[in-house]
């Protein structure tokens, strides 16, 4: 079972950006690591600053992600740094709100 | 009554049969554009397409504006589940709502009248087609222009804005208020956009006056309305009833009860986005302010009864996912309230969630409420907030077993 995910926000704005891609590139680089499961998700809500990905249990938010910095967030899903800077796309309350929903179970 | 002498429809009634009744005498009349208006904003008579705006005072708004050129919009894009009483009316009494619509025209000074239809209603298209032509042969309309534009049958269609945007020839998409259509509306224009059981009230109120018209219902919502009753009644139908009847009598005395015998659980008073109230409220009045009281609507009448075998995580989830499905996806904040709710429910219902869900509900609400170009946004709420609240222990069954205990 694996006990990290990266989701991957699926929804209109996200995908319009490319987070189709993101899933995908994500999904291949991952695939060989058990304990990561790359998943799409619904919509996390913060459409304007998309694409939109979440590592969960980490309770990382990265915003405006490009194809550039997906080997950077694999690895962090390995255990490696946060990378800082695509972290404050979003506004605090939303990202309470969403991890929350995680801790519920919804993804 | 008001819009059906018997207070229920009965015939299709024919271009001699509405002039014999007293038909087109309103707008024979010949009041003047002020006169008209003073007539409707004393009738204290509101939309009746379930925001409930004072008519009177949407229609000054575009009365009073400097642009000359100004249109009304009776909206027939009736898409609401449950609803059929605009269709009814049109198939019934189609020169009623065209004289209203002429009515409101010469009120607020506009040449051009659009009937905006739902598309699948074939036999209305030929009603109002063939009504606008025996008006206009007869002199009733005068120089004033009417054609009918189809209405696509999304949900929001039928949103005042949206329709709006599909008679420009665009996608259905709610506009960004404020401006309000009464002061930038159909191609930039000052637009007054009324449902047809509101335009359908107008020439009995301009025929017969304020205090006739005010005898029926309560000081706060004068007159009557259309309620919708459904399959699940022993006598589906549409039934005009003065506000301030009692919701027990629409229930026992003209729908009949529920079919089978089955006791009754729980009601809908509005339709889908309005709170669930239980059977012990049976005895609400109906009228907007009572309804308030008691923690619920009554949008534009749409009655649904619920049986105690009913599943109320079903019926509350089915309404998640018709709010998910039908939001137009321009707005972020909706579409990620929509598609959460709708998730999360799915999850309850079939046991695969987890307890802490219950908490979320609310607090996704009250974090997107108001942040959207239209209601929809707001709309999942109460009936989903409301069910919680009543039948929380069906909820919890379904999350712990996956199956239902109703």
């Amino acid at each position: 079972m694996p006990c990290k995910y990266v989701l991957v926000c699926q929804n209109e704005d996200c995908k319009s950006r490319g987070s189709g891609e993101l899933l995908e590139q994500l999904s291949q680089k991952l695939k060989s690591d058990a304990d990561v499961e790359v998943k799409p998700y619904m919509c996390f809500g913060g459409c304007q600053a998309g694409p939109n990905i979440v590592l969960y249990p980490q309770k990382v938010w990265y915003s405006g992600v490009q194809q550039t910095d997906v080997e950077e967030i694999a690895q962090h899903a390995e255990g490696g740094p946060v990378v800082d800077r695509l972290t404050h796309g979003v506004e605090q309350p939303l990202k309470e709100l969403i991890y929350q929903l995680l801790d519920a179970g919804l993804f | 009554m008001i819009l059906f002498p018997e207070g229920v429809p009965t015939k299709h009634e024919t271009f001699e049969e509405y002039c014999a009744s007293g038909g087109y005498e309103a707008l024979a009349k010949n009041l003047s554009p002020a006169a008209i208006l003073e007539e409707v904003t004393s009738s204290g008579l509101r939309g009746r397409g379930g925001a409930g705006f004072p008519v009177g005072k949407k229609w000054s708004v575009a009365a009073e504006s400097t642009e000359s050129s100004r249109y009304v919009v009776c909206n027939a894009g009736e898409d609401e589940p449950g609803s059929f009483k605009d269709r009814v009316l049109i198939e019934h009494r189609p020169h009623l709502v065209l004289e209203g619509l002429a009515l409101a025209c010469r009120a607020v000074g506009a040449q051009r009248a659009y009937v905006y239809l739902n598309e699948t209603y074939e036999y209305c298209l030929n009603r109002i087609s063939t009504s606008i032509d025996e008006a206009r042969a007869a002199g009733y309309l005068g120089r004033l222009q009417v054609s009918i534009h189809r209405a696509p049958t999304v949900y929001v269609a039928g949103e005042d804005s949206a329709a709006l945007e599909v008679i420009e020839g665009k996608p259905p998409k709610p506009r960004q208020k404020p401006p309000f259509p009464a002061t930038v509306g159909l191609f930039g224009k000052p637009t007054v956009t009324n449902n047809v059981e509101t335009l359908a009230n107008i020439p009995p109120i301009v025929r017969n006056g304020v205090s006739w018209f005010r005898s029926y219902g309560t000081p706060d919502s004068p007159g009557t309305m259309l309620f919708c009753l459904g399959a699940e009644m022993n006598r589906p139908g549409a039934f005009e009833l003065p506000f301030g009847t009692s919701l027990r009598q629409l229930y026992e005395d003209f729908g009949g009860c529920l079919k089978d015998g089955a006791k009754l659980k729980a009601f809908l008073p509005g339709g889908p986005s309005c709170a669930f109230l239980p059977e012990d409220r049976l005895d609400v009045s109906l009228d907007p302010e009572s309804l308030k009281r008691v923690g619920s609507t009554l949008g534009c009448g749409v009655m649904r009864f619920f049986p105690e075998r009913a599943c109320m995580v079903e019926e509350t989830t089915r309404i998640a996912n018709f709010f998910a499905k039908e939001c137009c996806g321009q707005c972020p904040a909706c579409r990620m309230e929509t598609s959460m709710l709708s998730a999360m429910l799915e999850r309850i219902q079939h046991g695969k969630g987890d307890p802490a869900l219950f908490n979320q509900f609310e607090k996704i609400i009250d974090f997107n409420r108001g942040k959207g170009f239209c209601t929809l946004v707001n709309m999942p709420g109460p009936p989903i907030l409301s069910a919680m609240r009543l039948f929380r222990g069906e909820f919890e069954h379904h999350l712990q077993h996956g199956t239902c205990n109703a």
